[in-house]
């Protein structure tokens, strides 16, 4: 899981970018010292057999054929040029003396450098030796080979291009492995405060992202978020307090204008006229005052203090009691209202929250449904989550209408005249909040099906 | 219980709503005393023998609450209701009703707070051991849960049974939309629709359709009583 995220994350490709320049530049640089070290050695022996050469054909110049092979005996003898490889032949290439036996079969050029391997081991080597050497032919057509085993030279720059490659492949390796544990432990820090985050978002703003004391710059990130979560939980404890007061102070001058009005309502001295139309305005003071009533719970519900009030309750027992309730007002429209599903659906939450959702949610597929049509409730568990859904058959909603549904005083433009304060799915929403549970909206094709998935019950 | 029946203590700190509720209890047939803060309620409800106490729960020295708890360890039984504002409903409050006081949540209507108490006064009453109870021709059988009216059965749905047997025990009292909704549906708040109106009316076709007279009231505004005819 974490070596996924790992894998996937940026600052590991980041880091393989990184290595494969890196890494390129340091090859550049170790082949640079191969070539020069291999053209190094090989310069110095090449010299040495020029000068071999040079001095052996002095000889053949100054005494021909007898002083060179006289010479070649001597160097053969001389233990100082026990490196050295002779060859010299006629024109045909019998050989006319020297320390290989014949001409090389594999040499084809007449004059210049070659390399070949020696067709017998050679008297100082136990295998077939590598040879570099310099050839020439003299004008009467013999021809004189000069070379050293080079075979040693061979194995040393052998030596340095394993040494090199090694070097390039620990480098890729260990930067890779290195790459690899520092991203870790860098997704790890924000994996931690992706948790709290999420925790945040499900749960409200109490978390706070946990510092591993280490004091370096993922903790000064950790600390500063935290001081922006406690600067941003003061706020909306502000606003909350704001929006009580206002709540408040604008419900106490109702409420006694309330009161007033019913007492003149119930009072003998008034005519026909003017009962009805203080009725009226207590009805329009009651809306007034059930807004603000709305408002508080949802605000009260948002607080998250009722979570210590979760018990386990059955959701069919719940959903059940509210078709129930609402079977008159279902039959009034015509409107068939079931449920159906499983007969125990455990969910951990508020037993009147989860009501009150649920019954919004249903009072909605009834006003909003085609009259005479069905309503649906129905229990399930679904991939081990909880799920109650309300289906109705009606015309529905468009479907980037959605999302804005459950915004405060958000009502569609076909609604806006049918009863309801638009505060009804913002209730809804909160509860779902509250319960970590996810509402989702389908197209019951006709009609609206909504979803509220539960979180997997724990217990 | 010595003359108290009739006799309320309101404790409430803001002088309009204090006298509004004082002179709807009044009007109700009570005895009213008011006392505006916690300490005041302590001394008079110690002193005097009320059949309900009605206590707001902000007061400016005594959480209402508190003062209900010091009572209740001086041993004063008096049956309490608490009145709160909604956002100060919490589960201390809610549990209440457990405990057989009650609480009303602001704004209320005077008429509801008047049905409030009237049912809790009726607590300090002896309970009716009675297995059936009639309101004039109707009778409803509390053991085999069936009503009938003139000896013709009525068919009633359990949660339509409860609400007939609420209204029937409340009789000639009115009953609030949210005292039904607490007491046939266990619903600590309102639902804002005319669900209950919807849900009554049914009940009603049910208990009073093709019937000499009817029996369920509509009291405008607040709720529903059930009396027979004079």
């Amino acid at each position: 899981m974490l070596l996924t995220k790992t894998l996937a994350s940026t600052t590991f490709r980041q880091a393989l970018i990184a290595i494969g320049v890196f890494g390129v530049i340091a090859s550049a640089i170790l082949s640079y010292v191969y070539l020069s070290t291999s053209s190094y050695v090989r310069s110095r022996s090449d010299r040495a057999i020029m000068t071999e050469y040079s001095s052996l054909q002095d000889a053949y110049q100054r005494s021909g054929r007898g002083g060179l092979i006289a010479l070649i005996q001597q160097r053969i003898a001389d233990k100082r040029f026990s490196d050295y490889v002779y060859i010299f032949a006629d024109s045909s290439s019998a050989a006319l003396g020297g320390n290989l036996k014949a001409w090389p079969s594999t040499v084809t050029t007449t004059r210049g450098w070659t390399e070949f391997r020696a067709s017998e081991p050679l008297p100082n080597a136990t295998n077939r030796a590598l040879l570099r050497a310099m050839l020439g032919t003299f004008p009467s057509g013999d021809r004189l080979l000069v070379g050293m085993d080079i075979s040693d030279l061979d194995g040393f720059t052998d030596r340095i291009k394993t040494a090199v490659i090694s070097c390039v492949a620990l480098i890729f390796v260990v930067a890779g492995v290195a790459s690899i544990l520092v991203t870790r432990r860098t997704v790890g820090r924000i994996e931690s405060i992706n948790a709290t985050s999420r925790a945040i978002m499900l749960s409200g703003l109490d978390k706070r992202i946990p510092l591993r004391g280490s004091n370096d710059e993922w903790d000064r990130v950790a600390e500063n978020l935290n001081l922006m979560l406690d600067r941003i939980e003061t706020l909306m404890g502000e606003v909350k307090q704001v929006s009580d007061n206002v709540a408040h102070d604008l419900r106490t001058p109702l409420t006694r204008m309330r009161g007033r009005l019913e007492k003149a309502y119930h009072g003998q001295r008034i005519g026909e006229d003017d009962q009805l139309l203080i009725g009226d305005t207590i009805a329009d003071l009651d809306a007034v005052l059930r807004i603000f009533s709305s408002i508080t719970r949802i605000a009260q519900i948002e607080t998250q203090a009722r979570k210590d009030a979760f018990r386990t309750v059955n959701l069919v027992e719940i959903a059940s009691e509210v078709v129930e309730l609402y079977d008159a007002a279902a039959e009034q429209d015509g409107t068939r209202l079931t449920v159906v599903g499983d007969r125990e659906v455990l969910v951990t939450g508020d037993r009147d929250l989860i009501f009150d959702a649920i019954a919004n949610l249903v009072d909605n597929a009834i006003k909003h449904g085609r009259a005479g049509g069905q309503v649906v409730v129905a229990n399930e568990i679904v991939e081990g989550r909880p799920v109650v859904s309300i289906a109705d058959d009606g015309p529905g909603i468009p479907a980037d209408e959605y999302e804005h549904v459950f915004k405060r005083f958000y009502r569609l433009e076909h609604s806006r005249y049918t009863p309801g304060n638009g505060l009804g799915l913002s209730l809804v929403a909160a509860v779902a909040r509250l319960h970590g549970a996810r509402i989702e909206m389908l197209d019951n094709s006709p009609g609206l099906k909504v979803k509220f998935w539960f979180l997997a019950s724990t217990s | 219980m010595t003359g108290g029946h009739r006799r309320i203590l309101v404790v409430e700190d803001d002088p309009e709503t204090a006298g509004q509720v004082v002179e709807s209890l009044t009007t109700g047939g009570y005895q009213v005393d008011l006392a505006t803060t916690g300490n005041e309620a302590l001394s008079r409800g110690i002193a005097t023998d009320y059949a309900v106490i009605t206590i707001d729960r902000m007061l400016p020295d005594i959480d209402g609450i508190a003062v209900m708890r010091q009572l209740r360890d001086d041993g004063i039984a008096a049956p309490v209701l608490i009145i709160s504002a909604l956002g100060e409903v919490d589960d201390r409050v809610r549990g209440l009703r457990a405990g057989g006081d009650d609480y009303l949540v602001k704004p209320f209507s005077f008429v509801e707070l008047l049905a409030r108490v009237e049912a809790l006064g009726r607590r300090s009453d002896t309970v009716v051991k009675e297995t059936i109870l009639r309101v004039g021709d109707l009778a409803i059988d509390l053991v085999s849960r069936t009503a009938s009216r003139r000896g013709k059965d009525i068919s009633l749905l359990p949660r339509e049974f409860q609400l007939l047997e609420y209204l029937v025990r409340n009789e000639g009292r009115i009953v609030s939309r949210a005292m039904l909704l607490q007491h046939v549906w266990d619903l600590h708040f309102d639902p804002s629709t005319n669900i209950i109106d919807v849900y009554v009316g049914r009940v009603r076709r049910k208990v009073d359709g093709q019937q000499a007279y009817p029996l369920i009231h509509t009291v405008r505004g607040i709720g529903y009583s059930l009396r027979a005819p004079d």
